[in-house]
């Protein structure tokens, strides 16, 4: 496919390329949507363990909100409202919805920010 | 048809998404409106046939959405065709399996 590229020169030091930030909300969508995919054995199992007993229920809901599993819990959060942000994002512009760039640099800064504000939210321990 | 290339992919990854992003919607909400559930609560909706429908029915949602957002990142990152379709088999076992378990844990629940 890049036959003739032998001779050009190549430029992949990925430390210098620039990112503007459609790419960062497309990679994030991308590695959020892997992360999310990475818990779903855990979901199942978790539903499992609820469903067992009224004592498996409350020390699952115990270890969910301990310090051990905050961690995990904060990131299985930012990924999850990162995917949906951007795929709103994606389906709006699907639809003709600030497809343009101005506009759609805005709209890749707010689901940047919402996202963190999530996991920001999750990690200083506010449930809705 | 062609069924996992093309256009039907493409339509149900967005199908999948709306149908999700409604039920995070409906989950979100219920918490904001204090619907914590209890143990009882919680089993009784489970186990109930409409209960276990829809968690069944979303997860597969989910299956359908994470193997076609799969796919579409193997098709841009990994190119020998026999790697791509090894780890596409290898996520295609892994979401079977955990959707195969949960229609067992469902079915558990509501039988035993």
């Amino acid at each position: 496919m890049h036959k003739h590229a032998t001779s050009r020169p190549r430029f992949l030091n990925l430390l210098q390329m620039r990112y503007p930030v459609g790419a960062i909300v497309s990679i994030g969508h991308r590695l959020s949507g892997l992360l999310l995919i990475a818990a779903l054995p855990a979901l199942v199992i978790g539903l499992e363990w609820s469903l067992r007993s009224e004592a498996d229920f409350r020390q699952m809901c115990e270890v969910l909100w301990s310090p051990w599993a905050r961690g995990a819990l904060v990131l299985m959060i930012w990924a999850l409202a990162h995917h949906v942000a951007a795929g709103v994002r994606h389906l709006l512009m699907d639809a003709g919805v600030g497809s343009r760039l101005p506009r759609a640099r805005a709209s890749a800064r707010l689901a940047i920010v919402f996202a963190v504000l999530c996991a920001l939210a999750a990690a200083a321990g506010w449930r809705p | 048809m062609r069924v996992f290339s093309g256009q039907v992919p493409w339509l149900l990854q967005r199908l999948t998404a709306l149908f999700l992003i409604a039920a995070l919607l409906v989950i979100f909400i219920a918490l904001l409106f204090g619907v914590l559930p209890d143990y009882a609560s919680w089993r009784a909706f489970v186990t109930s046939s409409h209960g276990a429908t829809i968690v069944f029915v979303s997860y597969l949602a989910v299956c359908t959405h994470a193997w076609i957002g799969v796919r579409d990142v193997l098709l841009d990152y990994v190119k020998p065709l026999p790697l791509r379709l090894l780890l596409l088999m290898a996520i295609s076992v892994l979401l079977a399996a955990t959707a195969i378990r949960l229609l067992l844990v469902l079915g558990a629940a509501l039988f035993v």
